[in-house]
């Protein structure tokens, strides 16, 4: 870390130097870095590195403009110099200022640094693909499923890769990583899998390190079964074998060829992918009727150079109404659209990412507000000083210039500062969520969030450097010196501009309190909402029974059979169920649904399919509402039957009993569909999140559409601790070579479905506590200042018989009107904002809408509470000063 | 003779037995006195050059086989008269302050 932060301050030396002197530094930093240090000494050592590092660049500075400088620049420099040295003394002076300046402002950048790291990471880092730009994501839409942007049948895909002359190809990939098993000597190895077209690596314009990508015939079945590997899967697992093109890995139940290796980082398109391989498709689907009702591939388009995006779309669109006239049974509605992918990969934290970077610009403003204030207090105490630099002949902008580079100086300290908090705060927020788009780019601390960093540092300085500046130098020379030398008013203009930022200050902490404590009922909310399911002492393990053991369903079967009975004789279990995919955790595929009783124009538009048996309802203790469960009636060569849930029932059979109804997942039923009774009727899970309503669902009986992949759930007596190892235990002990992909308790499922509200509620209730702090604080110096200039009245008052409570009172009185001013303009700027604020917020809101009456009372009340304490403080302290000493003061 | 600064000082200390390159200077300077006495790399590296640039002390021509970004510098005749002025100016600083018993024989 610290190498890398002196690499760019270094990158500042003079174009002569750089080359010479960075290397040969930075190899010495690098190797001083690695030496053993305590965590104090640490730091020191960081400190001094970075500081080292400025003047290095500063010092090679001044020695090029010495040797090359006319006269007058000359003069220039010889008086910058003079006024940073001057301002690094009288900042040394009064190190409590400086400090708490640097600190407050370190604090404001080094959160928009660490934002707008995330944000420059979605939005401005180019996708690591070939002119990324012309990649382009094409998505299919239907109002009649309410699709908006939803992945394509491969039939559709074809037929725009002929058809579409605006693209250049079209590619796609799955969605879904698969797991994927393959045995090593010591055990099964489970990898994550994406399956994608042939062209796959030539439309995103990514070569392979070693070897060849796929070709496009290889997307078809027959044409050999070759894989294409990560670079970290050629080292864990090849072990960096330079010859391991056309080597073997085994998965699948058969030998697959390695016939490429992708570059270092190359993960696309989810993190965890380790391995590609082709779709292998049996080209006789090319004329079923499946291969254009299956929505699976998550398509993408190269779009020929200089083409349009609106010439591109609409292209798309005339293919589309061909196709639904040319396949009404499964393209009626159906339409297609594209955007940049770009757009598309990041569009499910576009909100989040927004909120953040309004979030910590707000705080940025509220932190200058502060140091302009402790500025301006620090300027009345100066005043006398510069009356009497001006009065010995200083000129007006001597004086603005010098009070600017302090305040440089200490936006400057503050930036490089707010840099470091910005990078450590970086490694918490991606330790606390993965950010970056998935697979293909990571956060990076690069060259553009350096310039923004150092452009929000400067600019913070101009702000609230400038205020004092000009206020300290507009007064007239003679009556500060008149003034007896108390050189402690600053005068009512001054207290003037310090109430208008306290005030500003105070608005502005209200509008980031609130979006905290939204945030805050969003999640109680979310966490309010029962998931359909109970969570608690559930544990689920993810394993696949391996075809070349297991050969066919019986024996599949038996497996699982074997497994429930051996899982729920163990006494810390109380029962064990098995299911295709765990609630809360997305949803897998997808279809119509017809009954055989319906009309020619009644269909359910889109059901879920989920494979599971009876025991997994009991274990997750989701009711049954209706009929029964799967039971000893439903063998694997007895009639089809199904469990549904409730919003099925009720979204297609309103106000009659599905129960016995026979349906099939056609909009047009034919000879050859499967026919399923429904036998139950079970209460709704959430599939996705607590905030997405439960979609219709279909439970196939694992008997009957039987898996080799499947997740057992089991719920044991009381702690979950003990329970993933007991499943592995009874796994191992029924088949040792059994692969396991993954275990997940499901109390953290259920958190991780929030994981999202949870992080942003998690900053804003940080920002929140800042802005709530800083206001404080302003609000403390805004009344501990009035006091001060008003000791000698306060006196006066007590000496003739005020109370001491008067006085607090009348001290509080005066901080409460700044802060009245400062919520009415909050409440009133959050109102006048409510449409933009809605739009942004309420993607993220819950169970409360943005201008929720109760959050904002609540939060007002919050800052008023606070503001008065914070005025009490200074007020009660004004009001114990012995009458007769503060009139003597004078 | 101005008296030289401190770290400019361990610099002309640190080449005077031999040829160094920058991390081999620190160490050295670290070795001699306490570990957090040693410069930042950035105040070694800028004393460096603008010794250099007074002729105190030059590039070597010394090549370290591990790494050959590393450059070694090395004294100039220049450098190790003022190395030389410098200890007897301190010398005779130690010496006024034994006189005035400041310090003792050997304590310190």
């Amino acid at each position: 870390m610290i190498v890398r932060i002196v690499g760019w301050i270094l990158a500042l030396l003079p174009e002569a130097e750089r080359s010479q002197i960075r290397d040969e530094a930075l190899s010495v930093v690098r190797q001083r870095a690695t030496e053993p240090r305590a965590g104090p000494r640490r730091a020191m050592f960081a400190g001094g590195e970075m500081w080292g590092a400025l003047r290095l660049v500063a010092g090679a500075h001044i020695d090029r403009w010495n040797g090359t400088t006319t006269r007058g620049e000359a003069r220039m420099i010889e008086t910058t110099r003079q006024d940073v040295r001057f301002a690094w003394r009288t900042l040394r002076r009064n190190p409590g200022f400086a400090l708490s300046a640097i600190g407050v402002l370190a604090l404001g950048i080094g959160a928009n640094a660490a934002i707008f790291t995330a944000a420059n990471a979605f939005f401005f880092s180019p996708l690591p693909f070939e002119d990324s730009g012309r990649l382009v994501t094409v998505f299919e839409t239907n109002p009649d499923f309410g699709w908006e942007d939803a992945t394509a049948a491969p039939a559709n895909l074809l037929d725009w890769r002929e058809e579409v002359g605006a693209f250049a190809d079209v590619s796609g990939y799955s969605e879904f990583t698969s797991q994927i098993t393959t045995f090593q000597a010591d055990g099964p190895v489970v990898v994550g899998g994406s399956m994608v077209l042939g062209n796959f690596f030539d439309v995103l314009g990514v070569a392979p390190v070693m070897g060849r990508g796929f070709t496009m015939d290889e997307t078809w079945q027959g044409n050999g079964d070759v894989v294409v590997i990560s670079h970290a899967l050629w080292l864990d697992y090849f072990g960096a074998d330079p010859d391991v093109v056309g080597k073997t890995i085994e998965f699948n139940g058969g030998p697959q060829e390695v016939v490429g290796v992708m570059p270092q980082g190359f993960h696309f398109p989810t993190a965890d992918t380790q391995l590609w391989f082709t779709n292998r498709w049996d080209p006789a689907a090319r004329t079923q009727v499946w291969f254009r009702r299956a929505h699976i591939v998550r398509a993408f388009a190269r779009l020929e150079p200089e083409v349009s995006h609106e010439t591109a779309q609409a292209q798309l669109e005339v293919v589309m109404d061909r196709l639904e006239e040319a396949y009404p049974g499964t393209n009626t509605r159906m339409g297609a659209g594209i955007m940049p992918m770009r757009d598309f990969l990041v569009r499910g934290v576009r909100t989040q990412i927004l909120v953040l970077l309004g979030a910590v610009g707000l705080l940025l403003v509220l932190a200058c507000a502060n140091v302009a204030n402790l500025m301006l207090v620090r300027a009345n105490d100066r005043t006398r000083e510069i009356a009497l630099r001006r009065a010995i002949g200083a000129g007006r902008g001597r004086i603005v210039r010098q009070l600017l580079v302090e305040s440089a100086l200490i936006a400057g300290v503050g930036s490089v500062l707010g840099l470091v908090l910005g990078s450590a705060g970086v490694r918490l927020l991606t330790a606390s969520q993965p950010l970056g788009i998935e697979g293909a780019t990571a956060l990076a601390l690069d060259g553009r969030v350096l310039a923004f960093t150092a452009a929000i540092g400067l600019s913070a300085g101009l702000f609230f450097g400038i205020v004092p500046a000009i206020r300290l130098t507009s007064d007239d020379v003679d009556p500060t010196l008149r003034d007896g030398g108390r050189g402690n008013s600053g005068g009512r203009g001054g207290l003037r501009t310090v109430r208008a930022l306290v005030a500003t200050e105070i608005a502005l902490a209200l509008v980031l309190t609130l979006g905290a404590g939204l945030m805050i009922r969003t999640f109680a909310e979310m966490r309010s909402v029962d998931p359909g399911f109970s969570p608690e002492g559930l544990v689920a393990v993810q394993f696949t029974v391996p075809s070349t053991r297991y050969q066919n369903r019986d024996e599949v079967l038996a497996f699982y059979n074997e497994m429930i009975e051996s899982l729920e004789a163990r006494p810390g279990i109380v029962s064990a169920g098995t299911v295709g995919q765990l609630p809360l955790a997305g949803t897998s595929w997808s279809s119509q649904l017809k009954a055989d009783t319906w009309g020619p124009d009644r269909v359910g538009y889109e059901v879920l399919h989920r494979r599971a048996d009876a025991d997994y309802f009991e274990t997750v203790e989701t009711p049954l509402l209706r009929g029964r469960l799967f039971d000893g009636r439903d063998g694997p060569e007895d009639p089809l039957v199904i469990v549904i849930n409730e919003a099925a029932a009720e979204q297609y059979f309103p106000g009659e009993d599905p129960v016995g109804q026979r349906v099939a997942y056609d909009r047009e039923p034919t000879p050859e569909s499967n026919w399923y009774e429904i036998i139950g009727i079970v209460g709704n899970q959430h599939q996705e999140s607590p905030k997405v309503e439960p979609r219709a669902e279909v439970f196939e009986n694992r008997d009957q559409d039987w898996g080799r992949s499947s997740w057992v759930v089991v719920r044991g007596g009381g702690e979950v601790d003990g329970l993933v190892p007991q499943i592995r235990e009874v796994l191992g002990e029924m088949d040792s070579m059994i692969p396991i992909a993954r275990t997940r308790v499901l109390r953290d499922v259920w958190r991780t479905s929030m994981a999202r509200e949870e992080f942003l509620l998690q900053l804003l209730s940080v920002f929140g506590a800042v802005a709530l702090a800083l206001a404080s604080v302003g609000v403390y110096g805004v009344t501990a200042q009035a006091a001060r200039r008003r000791t000698q009245e306060i006196g006066i008052r007590m000496a003739l018989g005020a109370a001491k409570e008067d006085v607090v009172r009348m001290m509080i009185r005066q901080g409460a009107a700044v802060v009245a001013v400062g919520l009415v303009v909050g409440v009133a700027l959050t109102m006048l904002t409510t449409t933009a604020l809605a739009s942004v917020l309420d993607p993220m809101l819950f169970g409360v809408r943005p201008t929720d009456p109760a959050t904002l009372v609540t939060v007002v009340a919050l800052l008023s509470g606070l503001a008065v304490l914070a005025s009490y403080l200074p007020a009660r302290r004004a009001a114990v000063v012995d009458p007769v000493s503060s009139l003597r003061a004078e | 003779m101005t008296p030289l600064t401190p770290l400019t000082f361990d610099i002309l200390l640190a080449l005077a037995d031999e040829d160094r390159h920058g991390y081999g200077i620190i160490k050295e300077i670290e070795d001699r006195s306490r570990a957090d006495a040693a410069p930042s790399t950035g105040a070694m590296y800028l004393a460096l050059k603008r010794m250099q640039g007074e002729g105190l002390l030059e590039l070597s021509d010394r090549v370290d086989p591990a790494d050959a970004r590393r450059r070694y510098y090395r004294l100039t005749e220049m450098g190790r008269i003022h190395a030389e002025l410098e200890s007897r100016r301190l010398e005779s600083l130690v010496v006024a302050a034994r006189s005035k018993r400041l310090l003792t024989e050997g304590a310190g």
